[in-house]
C-alpha cells in the first residue's frame, strides 16, 4: 500500500466501524440513554402516577426530600451493610474454595458443575426455594437443626436474623461467582515464583501471603468491584423473601425504590433517588473500568 | 492422607450445600399436598401429579411460552446488533474509551432506575403487557452484556485470516460476514445462549411491564407463592419445571460462563 492511499483507506475503516456500532447505538440510545434522560426530567418536576406530566417545574425539591428522609437513609445504610456482608463472605468463602479447587486432582470437573449450578437459577426460584427450607415450622432446616439440639429459628420474622438470612441466601447463590473468577485467576498465576519458595523452604500459609496475595490482587480488585456493582442492584430476592422487612430491616435500596414509584406512588422522588443511585454505580463501573485497563 | 483429604473433605460439603437443598425440594416436588408439610419427613413414593398440576390447575404453560417468547425475541433483537458493535469495538475500536465506558455502564445500571421512565414511555405507546415491550426492556440487559462479552471472541487469530480475505479482494463486510463470524460462532453461540438465560431469570421488568397475557415464569411463580399461601409440593415442582432448561444449558455454557461472569477481565 502506497502511503497516498493510506489516509482514504483508514477513514473507510473508520467509516466502516461506525456503520456496524450504529444499530447497537441507536438502540441504546432509544431504551437506555433516553429512559434515563426521562427519569432526569422526572425527578425535576412534581410528577406522580396521579399527574404523569411536566407542568410543575420544582428543581431539586425530589432529592431534597429523598436526602431528607429517614425512609431512604435507612435503605442506604442496610444496603451499605448488605452490600458489605455478601461481598466479603462470599469472598472469603469463595477464595477458600477456589484455592482447594486448585490443589485438588480428582472429581475438579465435577466440583466445578456444582459450582456453576446456584449461578444460573433464577433469585425468585432461590427466594422461592429458601423460604420453603427456613419455614418456621413446616421447614427442613429447623427441624435438621432441632435434631442437634437447636431450638425453631423464625428466620425471616425478626429484623436482626432476617438480614442475616437474606445475607445467607445471597452467599449461598452467589459465592460461586467469587470461586469461579478466583479459581481462574489461581490456574492462571506463573510457576516459577512458587518453585522459588518452595527451595527457599517458604509454608504454604508464608507462600499464600506473600506471593498468590500480591499476583492475585489484580484479579481480586475486579473480582470485588464487579460483584459489589451487582450487589447493590439486589432486588429480587428482597421482594420475595422479606418484602424489605420485617419493619425495613431488609429494605435494599432498589426495592425501597420500586415500592416508592409503584406503591406510594410517587415517581418524581422515586426517580431522584434512582438518579443518585446510578451516580454511585457510574462512580463503581469508572473504578472497574480503570482497574480492567490497568490490566491490558 | 489428612493433607490430601483436607481439600476433598471442605469441597465436598460445600458442594453438599449447594446440591442438598435443590435435591430436598426436588423430592418435595415429588410427593403428595399432605406429606410435603409433614415433618418429621416421611419417605413416599414418588408422584407426578405437581408437575400435571401446574399445567392443569394453573396456566405454567402460558408463563412457559411466554417466558420462551421474550427470551428467544430479546435475544435474536440483541446477538446481532451486539455481534457487530463487538466486532467495531475489536477491529475499528469504533467510538474509542467513552462508548466502551457507555456500554459498560449500561450493563451496571440497576434495572430500578430503567423502569421507571420504562414504564411511563411504554403506558404512553400501548406497550404495558405486551411481548415486544417486555422484549425491549431485556434487550436493555442483553445489548450491553453480549458486545461486552463478544469483544473477546473476535481477537485472536480471525485478524490475519480477514486480511488475508481481504487481500484475495473481499469487502470488509464479506470479512466479517463469511470469516469473522464463522470463526467467531462458538462464543456467539454461548453468548447467545447466556442471552437467553438472562432473560428467562429476570423478574423486575416483567413485574412492572407484563400483564395477566404476558407473564413470564418468574411472575407466575412469585404469584404461586402469594395467592397459595404454602401450597408447598406445587410450589417446588413450578421452581423444578422453570430451572431445568437451565440445567440442560449448563455443560454448553460451561467453557464460557467465565467470559460473561467476569466481563471480560478474567481469562
Amino acid at each position: 500500500m502506497s502511503a497516498l492511499f493510506a489516509p482514504t483507506l483508514a477513514a473507510r475503516d473508520r467509516r466502516f466501524g461506525y456503520a456496524m456500532a450504529a444499530p447497537a447505538i441507536v438502540v441504546l440510545a432509544a431504551i437506555i440513554l433516553a429512559p434515563v434522560a426521562l427519569a432526569l426530567a422526572t425527578s425535576l418536576f412534581d410528577y406522580t402516577l396521579m399527574n404523569m406530566t411536566f407542568d410543575r417545574f420544582i428543581g431539586f425539591d425530589n432529592f431534597v426530600a429523598a436526602l431528607s428522609s429517614s425512609e431512604f437513609a435507612n435503605s442506604m445504610v442496610v444496603t451499605t451493610l448488605f452490600v458489605i456482608a455478601v461481598v466479603a463472605l462470599e469472598f472469603v468463602i469463595g477464595f477458600v474454595v477456589a484455592l482447594m479447587l486448585t490443589t485438588v486432582k480428582r472429581g475438579k470437573n465435577i466440583y466445578y458443575l456444582i459450582l456453576l449450578i446456584p449461578l444460573l437459577i433464577n433469585p425468585v426460584v432461590v427466594g422461592l426455594i429458601w423460604r420453603m427450607l427456613l419455614h418456621p415450622t413446616l421447614g427442613i432446616v429447623n427441624w435438621l437443626l432441632g435434631g442437634i439440639g437447636v431450638p425453631d429459628i423464625d428466620w425471616l420474622g425478626h429484623p436482626g436474623t432476617a438480614f442475616w438470612t437474606v445475607v445467607l441466601v445471597d452467599i449461598w447463590h452467589q459465592v460461586s461467582f467469587m470461586a469461579v473468577l478466583l479459581t481462574a485467576g489461581l490456574s492462571a498465576l506463573p510457576t516459577e515464583p512458587y518453585e522459588a519458595a518452595r527451595a527457599e523452604g517458604a509454608g504454604t500459609l508464608q507462600t499464600f501471603w506473600y506471593i498468590t496475595l500480591p499476583l492475585m490482587k489484580p484479579v481480586i480488585a475486579v473480582t470485588l468491584l464487579i460483584r459489589l456493582i451487582f450487589a447493590i442492584k439486589t432486588y429480587d430476592l428482597i421482594y420475595i423473601m422479606t418484602r424489605g422487612g420485617p419493619g425495613d430491616a431488609t429494605d435494599l435500596i432498589s426495592y425501597y425504590i420500586y415500592r416508592s414509584a409503584f406503591a406510594r406512588l410517587n415517581l418524581g422522588e422515586a426517580a431522584a433517588m434512582a438518579i443518585l443511585l446510578m451516580v454511585i454505580v457510574i462512580v463503581l463501573t469508572l473504578a472497574l473500568f480503570r482497574t480492567m485497563r490497568a490490566r491490558g | 492422607m489428612i493433607k490430601r483429604a483436607g481439600p476433598h473433605f471442605i469441597l465436598i460439603l460445600f458442594s453438599a450445600s449447594l446440591l442438598l437443598p435443590l435435591l430436598w425440594v426436588l423430592r418435595t416436588s415429588l410427593t403428595n399436598k399432605v406429606s410435603a408439610y409433614r415433618i418429621p419427613p416421611e419417605w413416599t413414593e414418588p408422584i407426578a401429579d405437581n408437575y400435571i398440576a401446574i399445567f392443569t390447575d394453573q396456566p405454567f404453560g402460558t408463563f412457559f411460552l411466554n417466558s420462551l417468547i421474550v427470551a428467544v425475541g430479546s435475544t435474536a433483537i440483541a446477538l446481532p446488533l451486539a455481534t457487530m458493535l463487538a466486532y467495531a469495538f475489536c477491529r475499528f475500536n469504533t467510538g474509542g474509551m467513552p462508548l466502551r465506558l457507555t456500554v459498560l455502564a449500561s450493563q451496571m445500571l440497576p434495572p430500578v432506575i430503567l423502569v421507571l421512565p420504562l414504564f411511563s414511555i411504554f403506558l404512553t405507546v400501548g406497550l404495558i403487557n405486551n411481548h415486544l415491550g417486555l422484549m425491549l426492556a431485556h434487550v436493555t440487559i442483553n445489548l450491553p452484556f453480549l458486545a461486552w462479552m463478544l469483544i473477546s471472541f473476535f481477537e485472536g487469530d480471525a485478524r490475519i485470516v480477514e486480511e488475508a480475505a481481504r487481500v484475495e479482494g473481499a469487502t470488509r463486510l464479506q470479512a466479517f460476514l463469511f470469516v469473522a463470524v464463522p470463526m467467531a460462532a462458538p462464543g456467539i453461540v454461548a453468548a447467545g445462549l447466556l442471552g437467553l438465560i438472562l432473560s428467562w431469570n429476570e423478574f423486575l421488568y416483567a413485574l412492572v411491564l407484563s400483564g395477566k397475557a404476558t407473564a413470564t415464569l418468574p411472575i407466575g411463580l412469585s404469584a404461586l407463592e402469594t395467592h397459595r399461601g404454602v401450597e408447598i409440593a406445587m410450589l417446588a415442582a413450578a421452581t423444578m419445571f422453570s430451572i431445568t432448561p437451565v440445567f440442560v444449558l449448563l455443560p454448553f455454557l460451561k467453557r464460557y460462563l467465565i467470559k460473561g461472569l467476569a466481563l471480560g477481565a478474567v481469562k
